[in-house]
């Protein structure tokens, strides 16, 4: 019985393995391509992937592959060769002054809350006392008696950094109650919460609204939250999002770069909910 | 005296009905926890299911995806993850074995490189499986250079995986009764005949079994193939080339691209429905195998 139980097993293994190897091999008769990788921030790493996918049927033989993992990983895997071309969806920091940054598109951030909750705007002093725990229920605000849950960003996320920045706050000022990764999972946390008030990418924020969310976009220092208002400059807290570059792009790198700035790819930055550099 | 022994009875009967009232309770509280247990998947399979089911044809399976996957369908990721998967059994599969028979027939339990064995393999099944992610990223990808690649992800995948393995066969073999290995030393075999001849084929079925929990794991893995075996939603041609797994590519589409949740959620129900698939596989397989014995 052992027997041909045994001899089954065995032979269904090594069906495996021989169609393992035929895989394999099929594989190996690899074509050359010219290759481009680029990793960094979860912001653009969706928006460059097409981009490389426009730029790959309109350049045969070339390969863009798109990596994520944050602005911060982007940086460290364009200075440590594994990159050719880092995503950071933020200007470089002086410290960051051997890279080269080429700009691709520009994004707001704005403060979100949920729809259920009353309040029309804050300023700059109450969304400052709010993330530092000074304000901890909506009532000082002028809303109903409800604790306020504040959503932050996770540390070495640019909307984070940019957030801080903005309203000169230090990380470890923050008393947080939820801490996210990326603006879909900020929107679904004040989507989920009444109560809770968050900052995201305006550009997916005006999308989820428009799809249905229940969430409020707040606006910045009495300018109202859109992507128009970033087009036109006037929108305090927006960033750049970047591609950067250890030294002048050149060959591949080069035309990639050139094709992201075009007026071909604005099209599809638009398709993101980012506004195109040349937009203006 | 009447009084007296009625009012026993009474004591008694209402002992009775205090007993049976707790056994209600208690077979109340068990039910309710095996319902819960059994209505958590359907819930799952519910939710995903509702909003992932309109989107699912043959069509979203054999094709690839358009618009950062909003639209489009998921074969590159199929295909990525399944060539991961290849990678990652080959890996595991000797080392895990070898390792497996060591443990079980080379020492004992309780001997000082037994434990150690065994302690590291615990350890090591404990490990959160993004530490498995940088740990490859960093070895793989970059120290040994294989950069992001479906390898880097299927090897980095295989360390997360052997420890499972290694602890499943290790039992399987442990099985083998007592009394084969007492005639196999009363017979005078060598220890190879005995592995090969006696306790592989005796075990085989559960060795099977182990195989395909590994693989039921390997497939569920996000955060050890992000860094890895990268992001990128092309059809893999080479082991060296960076490859999307289905598991990634929900995460991705519900985290990163507005409007990306509808094909998630199918993407979702297609990995749910080829784990439930495997599983069943596994049953069936593990039930003919002991009905032949």
């Amino acid at each position: 019985m052992y027997k041909v139980q045994s001899m089954r097993i065995f032979r269904s293994i090594a069906a495996l393995v021989f169609s393992i190897i035929a895989v394999t091999l099929s594989g190996c008769e690899q074509q050359t391509f010219d290759k481009l990788t680029l990793t960094g921030s979860s912001t653009l790493a969706p928006l460059v992937m097409e981009l490389g996918q426009a730029f790959e049927k309109r350049n045969p033989g070339t390969r863009i592959d798109v990596q994520t993992g944050g602005s911060s990983r982007g940086i460290a895997d364009t200075r440590a060769g594994l990159a050719s071309i880092g995503m950071v969806s933020r200007s470089l920091k002086s410290s960051e002054n051997d890279l080269f940054s080429h700009t691709i598109a520009f994004d707001g951030i704005t403060p979100i809350i949920n729809k259920a909750n009353p309040i029309k705007a804050l300023n700059d002093q109450q969304i400052i006392a709010i993330y530092t725990g000074k304000i901890k229920n909506w009532q000082a605000v002028g809303g109903p008696d409800q604790a306020i849950t504040v959503v932050n960003k996770a540390e070495g996320r640019s909307t984070l950094e940019l957030f801080l920045k903005h309203f000169q706050l230090d990380n470890r000022d923050i008393t947080a109650d939820v801490i996210i990764g990326d603006n879909q999972q900020g929107i679904k946390t004040i989507a989920g919460n009444p109560w809770a008030i968050g900052y995201v990418s305006i550009g997916s924020a005006e999308y989820e609204e428009r799809r249905g969310s229940p969430i409020k976009l707040l606006g910045i220092g009495g300018v109202k939250a859109s992507t128009t208002a970033v087009k036109q400059g006037n929108y305090p807290l927006s960033r750049s999002l970047n591609l950067v570059t250890l030294g002048t792009p050149q060959g591949l790198t080069q035309s990639f770069i050139e094709f992201t700035q075009s007026p071909q790819a604005a099209a599809i930055v638009e398709q993101h909910y980012f506004i195109p550099i040349d937009a203006n | 005296m009447v009084s007296n022994i009625k009012s026993k009875y009474a004591a008694n009967e209402l002992n009775l009905n205090k007993a049976k009232f707790k056994h209600n309770i208690i077979a109340l509280a068990i039910w309710s926890t095996a319902l819960l247990t059994v209505s958590l998947p359907l819930m799952m399979l519910w939710t995903i299911g509702v909003e992932g089911f309109p989107q699912l044809s043959l069509q979203f399976l054999l094709t690839e995806p358009t618009h950062a996957g909003r639209s489009g369908g998921i074969l590159p990721m199929l295909i990525s993850t399944l060539w991961i998967l290849c990678i990652c059994l080959v890996t595991v599969v000797p080392i895990g074995l070898g390792c497996a028979l060591y443990l079980s027939e080379c020492v004992t339990a309780d001997s000082t490189i037994g434990r150690i064995v065994g302690l590291s393999l615990d350890v090591l099944s404990g490990v959160p499986s993004i530490v498995f992610g940088l740990f490859g990223y960093a070895v793989f990808a970059i120290q040994l250079g294989l950069g992001f690649s479906i390898l880097s992800g299927g090897l980095s995948l295989a360390c997360m995986v052997l420890p499972l393995f290694i602890r499943t066969t290790e039992q399987a073999l442990r099985a083998c009764p007592t009394a084969y290995r007492r005639a196999a030393e009363a017979l005078d075999l060598s220890l190879f005949a005995f592995v090969a001849r006696i306790l592989l084929p005796s075990a085989a079925s559960n060795i099977a079994i182990a195989f395909i929990i590994s693989t039921g794991r390997a497939l569920a893995e996000t955060a050890v193939l992000i860094f890895t075996a990268g992001y990128v939603t092309r059809i893999p041609s080479h082991w060296s080339d960076s490859g999307r797994a289905l598991s990634v590519h929900i995460y991705d589409l519900s985290m990163n691209v507005p409007g990306g949740q509808p094909n998630a959620a199918a993407t979702a129900v297609v990995l749910m429905l080829l784990i439930i698939v495997i599983n069943l596989v596994a049953h069936r397989l593990s039930k003919r195998w002991q009905l032949l014995e």
